[in-house]
């Protein structure tokens, strides 16, 4: 494609910072959000708003317009805006979305804007996600390499060897950016919040499968228990909604594997 | 003031998995037990009768035979497929193989799995025809 | 109040922040003396923007390399603003600090025999920057949040604004916060406090940056009469998506990615940068592996000239990656290629991506020494927020990402250091800065009559900056940028909010980082105005200011607050120990030459 051709592009932009919205293809959306308000009512209530969008409005656009310029009172968690911090996680018509990754022109008719679900909600569109960081921590997600051959030494410092090989065994589950949306998808995590859930056991997974760590055993007991791997019914909905596919479905389940190999072993050894 | 004394969380509500289709699929596939139940059932009658006899024999024939049995049998023989295609889907991501250094595609164990019932259908139907 | 003690406090959860945190637990253990390190950020540590960093991390690796190299590149790709010593320092820890990552576990891209790999960088003489593909800095600020968790002494205060610190006769005795949660205010105090809260970019109208760049660090140590060094110099990096400014990572020209004007000409070989290189071989320091600076100063002497294309409303160029082959692309810039085909519809394997020069970095910041402290005792900086002298001028990509490793283990080991032999202050000095903060927060929701509007400061704000502080600068244009400020400033003393409940009230917060962007707004205009030469990423086009100066102006501008009245402006000597300020060379004019 010539640079001619892609100048004739009808793409048109929106500007972050103005709200300049361009003049290209403006259309209204009517978006209805959640409002949660816990220094006013203990109730929570549905608060529409019409606003002007264009091809490349994402929700997170629309939620930044809304707050400058209709209801400075909405509150909602936002950063990177590409997609890499993982903030902005939301109900969109009941699928648990990135904002910033949620493209407006995608939508017809009313726009339901919820927050993530199975989180206790603090306020409007945020959630508490300390069970989430707690999950995380529970499974020892750092890396184990106990005694290890050569000690690290800042005066002769070595690194191990990774073949690309076996980055790559482990490689899709290190992307996770930690945004929650798996467990609003997870039916089991919704019932039960005492659920590891998808992130927290897949970061243990990645630790598992990298070559350079040891510490399988430690995170087993945490792992191998019924609110580890063994609440996990493969509903697959947390990979299907996973912005960075990193299909924590595939880690919960390959950790059942594991963690059925560790019983049987532990069994025969008596 | 602690946080948590304000917050708000809506329980689970039982008609969750009527929220999306990909839930509802889910559901049925979950489901796909019940009409195997209905066919592991028949088939301990049929050995219960054949202990009792000739007569209890005829018997358990006349009910497979019946249409409302058939048409829930055939409704089992689909279930299974069902619950076996969405199973052999799964499969890879749960065990992947890998050979050589390199993983071998999902759709390789896929059709790996399929060939495996083929060759089951093939066994059953050529024990049949021997008999 | 609440009140809660700790040893060291550590402001900011990002990869400064958490390796100070880290450094400082590591070295309390090692001398025995345990200690208790509060970790404050307003995000949840893995929101950080260093989450954000793609390219990748610069230490020497290769024996063709060399610790002079490396120090040179730097050096000359800050157009000898850096500090020696510091630079010196810098480029002898950088690759124990890479390796300490690989030993936390960090994914590092390897070659096929199992080793760490390179890849050329801009401005960078030899292949030395380490990458995890194009996601080097989520790689790495994942690494260090997951190790940070083996370390129970470590205790988390996430989603916790820092409103000020406290500070008695010119020590530093604890921070004041806001938990964002509840509204209700929390006093830590310390023994010891690291501001490691990163840079300031979303003052510009167009930026790479995340939401909360907003410089809130550099306003509190600046109140407190600490100075803003450099402030004048902001890096452009040339590589940004239109509309957005979402970073397009530096790695796509280290990878043999080349920039085209609308005619499909690499313009790049007109501006001291060339000879044109062949396609899909890129040289060191040659076309678009040249300096950020002076990439992005091309870009604006072609649009000038008319020969930028356009996308949407946005004047472009264009970077084209096609020759370098699917395979290559979704293997080393998987990221990028998510990120065009997102916010752009564009598919980098087909088409060249449609960029923009967006603000990206702030070379200056808190003044620190060369150990990370302050003019404030037992204050310590570290990462973008400090201005330890590192960049000088202009920043080499991928510096900053190992930066943030090399001085927020130093700043945490020097907090430690100096907590173990220090004794809390008077609880009740602290009480009484809490209730000055309270009393402010008050203020800003009594809901009077007549207020401003922050939105509409803020706008003012950023586009007022990008017009006088932009990639070329003029003594008008800036004069008026300086004016604009101090009147915005003015005016936000009138600002209420129109949100006043105290649960996760996020009108307040924004307008609290508003009121710390105007304070350091006026030092980087101040800055740049009575900084009358051209150098790195400060250029101007006036009457002889447009060359480097180095009789006048081989110095560091140092701007200090003065409350309502107007910042002063001072000049502070440069550490030229090693290197003697040459000719800043790139392209075949830059054969031969040292750097």
């Amino acid at each position: 494609m010539s640079t001619e051709q892609i100048t004739a592009k009808r793409v048109s932009t929106n500007n972050i910072g103005t709200n300049n919205i361009s003049t290209k293809n403006i259309s209204t959306k009517h978006i209805s959000v959640k409002r949660y308000l816990p220094d006013n009512s203990t109730e929570s209530y549905w608060q529409a708003y019409d606003l002007p969008v264009d091809d490349s409005t994402s929700l997170l656009d629309a939620l930044n317009h809304i707050k400058e310029q209709l209801d400075s009172t909405l509150s909602y968690r936002w950063s990177c805006r590409m997609a890499i911090c993982g903030s902005c996680g939301v109900m969109v018509n009941g699928i648990p979305k990135l904002g910033c990754k949620t493209f407006l022109r995608d939508y017809e008719g009313d726009i339901r804007i919820e927050p993530l679900a199975h989180f206790p909600v603090q306020r409007d569109l945020v959630v508490d996600m300390e069970i989430f960081l707690e999950h995380l921590a529970a499974v020892k997600p750092y890396l184990i390499d106990d005694n290890p051959v050569k000690a690290f030494d800042p005066q002769a410092p070595e690194t191990y060897r990774q073949t690309p090989e076996q980055l790559e065994r482990y490689k899709q589950f290190a992307n996770c950016i930690n945004c929650g949306l798996c467990y609003s998808a997870c039916p089991q995590f919704g019932l039960n919040p005492e659920f590891l859930g998808p992130a927290a056991i897949t970061l243990a997974h990645r630790y598992n499968l990298d070559s350079r760590d040891h510490g399988k055993k430690q995170r087993m007991a945490e792992l191998n228990r019924h609110e580890g791997v063994w609440s996990c019914t493969f509903v697959g909905f947390c990979s299907k909604v996973c912005p960075k596919h990193v299909d924590p479905a595939a880690a919960v389940n390959q950790g059942k594997v594991e963690a059925a190999k560790h019983t049987l072993i532990a069994l025969f050894k008596g | 003031m602690d946080k948590s004394s304000t917050q708000r969380l809506p329980p689970l509500k039982r008609t969750w998995w009527l929220k999306h289709g990909f839930f509802k699929l889910y559901m049925l596939r979950e489901a796909t037990v019940l009409p195997l139940l209905f066919f592991t059932f028949c088939l301990l009658a049929g050995m219960f009768a054949l202990l009792q006899g000739a007569e209890s024999w005829q018997g358990w024939i006349a009910f497979m035979g019946s249409p409302i049995v058939l048409v829930l049998n055939l409704l089992a023989l689909a279930a299974s497929l069902f619950h076996a295609a969405t199973f052999f889907v799964l499969f890879p991501r749960v065990m992947p193989l890998r050979i050589a250094g390199h993983s071998l595609p999902d759709q390789v164990i896929v059709a790996g799995q399929w060939a495996g019932v083929v060759a089951v259908a093939l066994l059953f139907f050529w024990l049949l025809g021997r008999a | 109040m609440q009140q809660r003690d700790f040893d060291i406090v550590i402001v900011g959860g990002g990869g400064a922040g958490l390796r100070a945190a880290i450094g400082a637990a590591e070295h309390a253990k090692e001398h025995k003396t345990p200690q208790r390190i509060a970790l404050l950020s307003k995000v949840y540590p893995m929101r950080s923007h260093t989450v954000a960093a793609e390219g990748g991390a610069a230490a020497v690796t290769s024996p063709e390399d060399s610790h002079q190299a490396h120090f040179d590149d730097t050096v000359s790709g800050g157009d000898w603003l850096v500090e020696q010593g510091v630079a010196d320092y810098f480029v002898h820890h950088a690759y124990q600090e890479l390796v300490q990552m690989e030993r936390w576990g960090c994914p590092w891209s390897r070659k096929d025999d199992g080793q760490v790999q390179v890849r050329r960088f801009g401005g960078m003489k030899t292949a030395r920057t380490w990458f995890a593909a194009d996601k080097t800095g989520f790689h790495m600020l994942h690494t260090l949040f997951q190790t940070s968790l083996k370390y129970p002494e470590i205790e988390r205060f996430d989603e916790y604004f820092v409103l000020d610190l406290a500070v008695h006769e010119g020590a530093v005795i604890g921070v004041i916060a806001h938990q964002i949660a509840t509204g209700e205010l929390t006093l830590l105090r310390a023994k010891a406090v690291v501001l490691a809260t990163g840079g300031a970019g979303r003052l510009f109208r167009f930026n790479t940056n995340a939401g909360i760049v907003t410089g809130d660090g550099m306003a509190m140590a600046y109140r407190h009469g600490v100075a803003l060094r450099d402030m004048e110099f902001v890096q452009y990096h040339p590589t940004g998506l239109p509309g957005s400014g979402i970073l397009i990572t530096e790695a796509c020209r280290g990878e043999g990615g080349i920039l085209l004007n609308k005619d499909g000409y690499r313009y790049l070989q007109d501006y001291g940068l060339g000879p044109e290189t062949p396609l899909g071989k890129p040289e060191n320091k040659y076309m678009e592996l040249g300096p950020r600076d002076k990439l992005s100063q091309a870009f604006w002497q072609e649009q000038q000239a008319g020969r930028t294309g356009k996308f949407g409303d946005s004047d472009v160029v264009y970077l084209d990656l096609r020759h370098l082959g699917e395979k290559t692309i979704l293997e080393r810039l998987p990221f990028i290629c998510e990120l065009a085909k997102a916010y752009i519809n564009v598919d980098p394997v087909k088409e060249p991506i449609p960029i923009r020069p967006a603000v990206h970095y702030t070379m200056g910041g808190i003044e620190t020494d060369p150990k990370c402290e302050t003019s404030i005792a037992g204050l310590y900086a570290a990462g973008e927020c400090a201005s330890v002298g590192l960049h000088g001028a202009n920043r080499l990509g991928s510096n900053s990402l190992t930066e943030l490793l090399v001085f927020g283990r130093l700043a945490g080991e020097q907090a430690s250091q100096r907590a173990a032999k220090t004794e809390w202050a008077d609880e009740r000095l602290l009480e009484a800065q809490g209730d000055r903060q309270q009393a402010k927060l008050l203020r800003l929701c009594d809901g009077t009559e007549g207020a401003e509007n922050w939105v509409a400061l803020k706008h003012a704000m950023v586009q007022a900056m990008e017009d006088g502080c932009g990639i070329y600068r003029t003594e008008e244009g800036m004069r008026h940028s300086l004016d604009t400020m101090r009147q915005l400033r003015e005016r936000f003393n009138k600002v209420r909010v129109n949100d006043t409940s105290k649960i996760f009230n996020t009108e307040l917060l924004e307008c609290l980082e508003l009121e710390c962007g105007l304070d350091i707004a006026e030092a980087s205009c101040l800055g740049a105005l009575e900084r009358r030469e051209s150098r790195g990423a400060h250029q101007r086009l006036d009457e002889g200011m447009q060359k480097r100066d180095d009789v006048n102006y081989l110095k560091h501008s140092q701007v200090f607050y003065q409350g309502d009245a107007h910042a002063e402006l001072r000049w502070q000597d440069v550490d030229v120990r090693f290197s003697a300020p040459a000719e800043r060379a790139y392209g075949d004019a830059g054969k031969g030459s040292k750097a």
